[in-house]
């Protein structure tokens, strides 16, 4: 599909070269491989929170025709190393932190609904799950642990029995002088404030096929991943080879948002099949199994005590963290680590003084706690609904409450408590433009005129910094690029004069083929649609960790493809100069095509230079370089800060507890976007996931253990009709790096809207004099909060 | 369990296949007839991603059986562009960026063509109502709705045919 891109490829609107596929339904996701021979698994899983496994008995199962295997935990210990999550990456040894070993399928104990305890492989995934009535197990019931306070007390039954508790970790942290700080405050407010468990929930579920091929000793293994590498690493010590011996493929991928970056137990069980059956096995999880055990996230609280002086300036918090993290440590990335982040990235742009933290995570009776959009939001929420309790606490207005307390561009402080610069953050320039497009000063009028008439309205504003990827730290020298590391791409020039970009992204949705390729267009003088993304085979990509995670390929993969193609010019125009008997510093590249400067008549076209390097390499002389492909290892360059403000209008209606949302606003700099159209498509995404989080979703377990939202009758998303249309403003800031300056935006939404909404809908209920300290606000519980209904 | 042998047009071609009384017609679709555009999200009739009209009407493939089908003419997300070029509502949706994943796709495109095709001058309360039964996790939907909008506004000025 060809379309006119004006001279500039970046920042324009330029349609994605995956439409053309995914609206005619040619994707290829995951359930649309098919291979000769392909089996079908499919799991049985535990009804029962927490219980001794007793017996399984699966011969009967073995036995109705079309079975092929049936597997169990036992198998599984036979013929696979048991799993270490996080072991791989040493995350295992983080201080504090507790990682139990297990198998892909139950051995000794279930320790939660949804608790993969056999695996039945057939010839199709209707006789598989036929099978599970032939099944008979023995399960003794243990009790349940659910809540905090179920784990924590002294008499809990043990979730993991090697140790002598259910906590998952724990760990403390003061940094500046929270003594001081506390000593000097005009107010000390205590609040607590929770966050319910909710999920990602992609529309695609998870899924693999394993395909073990016994003559080479090899592993494909097909699957629906953010990060095709990770599997190979996490897979290949559980099931005893080299990562060499696993190719992973990954196509389209039906969404993530975090939950595909991980290496299930399911994926272990279904290679160890293949392996001992010589067959592929295909494994589709329906949407009962997705909510139930595809992975949970959130669920996280703060007690806080917040030191205030009279203007409202936050001086320091003392805060006790606790994470509900689940039955099993994800792999590689156990949830329990993450309760660190809610007193770590708490001050976000505030010039917070000292914070001094102890953080408890717990193993529970429920499914494993999973990354999901934004991960440490929490810590941004917590903050966000301080500064709007102080502001209630002191009667001031939130909004001056957030003009003193965020930093101001090139004042102290420069640098966060944890040490990162503030560099080009404008949270204040944001809140100033918001704050103008919303009326926030004329909003109070209105708001009482509505009262008058019994409408109740609320205005609610949030901001935050994401650190995507973050500045680089001269002080430290620590990189932009940071944890996760550097970001590599190939590029290269093919026989008829196109480009080829080969990314470590794992695109799902953000659109990489079209981003990468307009980077490229700019940079190479090659028309957008010659130019070609390939991703998600490992055999071709470079090694990443995580491929698509974290909002890094704004920065990291655009900043690579970049260089990388600043490289491949710099080939294509010493092989041209040769060709064309020109000074390189003479010639340009337009439309595919070199030529010199001023004199289009003398020129070459890209694809004659890949001919003439293919056929008549004589003609180029020895010590220029010949081949057509670059790579560049990029280190994130100066990068910077991500983030904004929102803010939320909403109405409610006091008779029935629901919450619309006549209008959302939002003001957002992540640099120079690539492709405003799908940085606004990612920042409304993100946003539509905190409405359903904050006024529909809820991954409920009930006080003994079962799960309570196990379909989308029970776990509500968010539709057309919850959604308003969002109005976003981009603040184009600080330009940091000589560059590359784009700055990712895809948690953006996520991990600040909640905060707005939650303030909009306090606001609009200040009447009732009601706080709010939670964020899962449904109807029912609105109608608790202002006492028309009795709480539960 | 017996197959059954299941005759029915889709995408104006007439097919024919196996199925067991209990396989869905998303399942026959996607398995037998290996047309894998029509998509399985929840297979309990609430995500809408396997939406495909069955003699015109929207249906949810997940909720009805490939027995239920026979005979009829069935039309599916791969039935719509004539070779390279996309069908009027495609188009109107590529240039809205109206998706991003593409998982839910397939359903809000037959949905939207049901409804533009019943009511032509649905305005943006009447599509946001009628595409409630669609989940999309990824656009908080604005994008779509104005996709439909362009493709019901090219309709009518320019007589696109839907």
């Amino acid at each position: 599909m060809s379309q006119a891109v004006g001279a500039r490829s970046v920042g324009a609107r330029v349609l994605r070269s995956e439409d053309p596929r995914i609206l005619t339904g040619r994707g290829r996701y995951i359930d649309d491989f098919t291979f000769p021979g392909m089996l079908h698994a499919a799991f049985l899983r535990s009804t029962v929170p927490h219980g001794r496994l007793l017996s399984i008995d699966v011969s009967e199962a073995r036995a109705l025709p079309g079975v092929v295997a049936v597997y169990t935990g036992e198998d599984m210990a036979r013929l696979s190393t048991i799993c270490t999550p996080g072991g791989t990456i040493g995350m295992n040894a983080m201080p504090g932190i507790k990682c139990p070993s297990f198998y892909s399928l139950c051995t000794d104990k279930v320790r939660y609904v949804g608790d993969p305890i056999a695996m039945v492989i057939a010839e199709s995934r209707a006789i598989a799950e036929d099978a599970f009535e032939l099944i008979v197990e023995d399960i003794e019931m243990l009790d349940p642990v659910v809540t905090y306070a179920d784990a924590l007390a002294a008499d809990a039954p043990l979730l993991f029995e090697e140790y002598d508790d259910n906590v998952a970790m724990t760990g403390e942290m003061t940094i500046g002088d929270i003594d001081a700080v506390f000593a000097k405050a005009d107010r000390v407010i205590n609040a607590t404030v929770n966050v319910h468990r909710h999920q990602p929930v992609p529309m695609e579920t998870r899924g693999s096929i394993a395909s073990w091929d016994a003559a080479e000793e090899k592993l494909t293994f097909y699957t629906a991943t953010q990060s095709p590498h990770m599997i190979r690493l996490l897979m290949a010590p559980q099931l005893g080879i080299g990562m060499e011996s696993i190719r992973t493929i990954s196509e389209d991928v039906g969404g993530g948002f975090g939950l595909k970056n991980g290496l299930f137990r399911e994926d272990v069980a279904l290679a160890v099949a293949s392996r001992d059956l010589g067959r592929p096995v295909k494994w589709i999880e329906d949407r009962i199994e997705h909510l139930a055990t595809g992975g949970q996230a959130r669920e996280e609280m703060a007690e806080m005590e917040i030191a205030v002086d009279a203007d409202g300036v936050l001086l320091g918090v003392r805060m006790n963290a606790r994470l509900n993290s689940g039955a099993y440590p994800w792999d590689p990335f156990p949830g329990a680590m993450m309760v660190g982040t809610l007193s770590a990235l708490f001050q976000g742009p505030t010039k917070l003084e000292a914070i001094a933290a102890t953080s408890t995570a717990v193993f529970s009776n429920k499914a494993t706690y999973v990354s999901y959009r934004g991960p440490w939001a929490t810590a941004d929420f917590l903050r966000e609904r301080v500064l709007d309790i102080v502001a209630r606490e002191l009667g001031l207005d939130p909004l001056d409450v957030r003009r003193r307390n965020y930093v101001h561009l090139g004042e102290e402080p420069l640098a966060m408590l944890t040490g990162q610069p503030f560099t080009g953050v404008t949270t204040q320039e944001s809140i100033e433009q918001a704050a103008r497009i919303v009326g926030w000063d004329d909003f109070k009028e209105i708001q009482r005129a509505a009262r008058e008439e019994g409408r109740y309205l609320g205005l609610g504003m949030a901001s935050y910094l994401e650190a995507a990827p973050g500045p680089k730290n001269h002080a430290t020298g620590q990189s932009a690029a940071g944890m996760l590391g550097n970001e590599t791409s190939h590029v290269s020039v093919e026989p008829d004069g196109s480009i080829t970009i080969i990314t470590q992204q794992h695109p799902h949705g953000q659109s990489h083929q079209t981003t990468l390729a307009q980077v490229a267009s700019d940079e190479l003088g090659v028309p957008f649609d010659r130019i070609t993304v390939k991703y998600g085979d490992t055999d071709i990509t470079p090694f990443a960790l995580v491929s698509t995670g974290g909002s890094r390929a704004a920065t990291m993969a655009n900043g690579s493809v970049l260089h990388a193609s600043r490289t491949l010019r710099e080939k294509i125009l010493a092989i041209a100069s040769e060709l064309l008997e020109a000074d390189p510093r003479d010639l340009e590249i337009t439309d595919s095509t070199v030529n010199v400067v001023g004199t289009p008549s003398i020129s070459v076209s890209l694809a004659e230079i890949a001919r003439v390097v293919a056929e008549e390499p004589d003609r180029i002389p020895e010590g220029v370089d010949r081949e057509l492909t670059a790579s560049h290892e990029y280190d994130g360059g100066e990068g910077g800060w991500s983030g904004g403000t929102h803010c939320c209008f909403v109405e409610i209606d006091v008779e029935t507890g629901m919450v619309e949302i006549p209008r959302y606003v939002v003001v957002e700099d992540c640099g120079l976007p690539v492709n405003p159209a799908i940085v606004e498509g990612q920042v409304r995404g993100g946003v539509a996931q905190a409405i359903g989080a904050v006024l529909l979703e809820s991954s409920a377990y009930s006080d003994e253990g079962q799960f309570l939202a196990s379909t989308f009758m029970d776990y509500l998303l968010p539709t057309t009709t919850t959604v308003p249309n969002f109005e976003i403003h981009h603040l184009e800031s600080v330009l940091t790096d000589p560059d590359v300056n784009f700055r990712g935006v895809g948690e953006g939404g996520m991990i600040v809207a909640p905060a707005a909404i939650v303030s909009a809908i306090e606001n609009a209920l200040e009447p009732f004099g009601v706080k709010v300290r939670e964020q899962h606000l449904p109807p029912a519980r609105i109608l608790e909060l202002i006492g028309a209904i009795p709480t539960e | 369990m017996t197959d059954h042998s299941i005759e029915l047009t889709v995408n104006g071609v007439a097919r024919s296949g196996a199925a067991e009384p209990r396989t869905t017609l998303a399942d026959f679709l996607r398995e037998e007839l290996t047309l894998t555009g029509t998509h399985l999200g929840c297979e309990h009739g609430v995500c809408g991603a396997c939406t495909v009209l069955v003699d015109g009407e929207p249906v949810r493939s997940c909720l009805m059986l490939a027995v239920q089908a026979r005979g009829t003419e069935v039309t599916t997300v791969e039935g719509l562009a004539d070779g390279a070029t996309l069908h009027p509502l495609q188009q109107a949706f590529m240039e809205s960026f109206a998706f991003q994943c593409g998982f839910c796709t397939p359903g809000f495109v037959m949905s939207t063509l049901a409804l533009l095709r019943d009511e032509p001058d649905a305005d943006e309360a009447r599509i946001r109502e009628e595409l409630s039964g669609n989940l999309c996790r990824c656009t908080g939907y604005q994008s779509i709705v104005e996709g439909v909008l362009l493709a019901a506004q090219r309709a009518r000025e320019e007589g696109a045919v839907l």
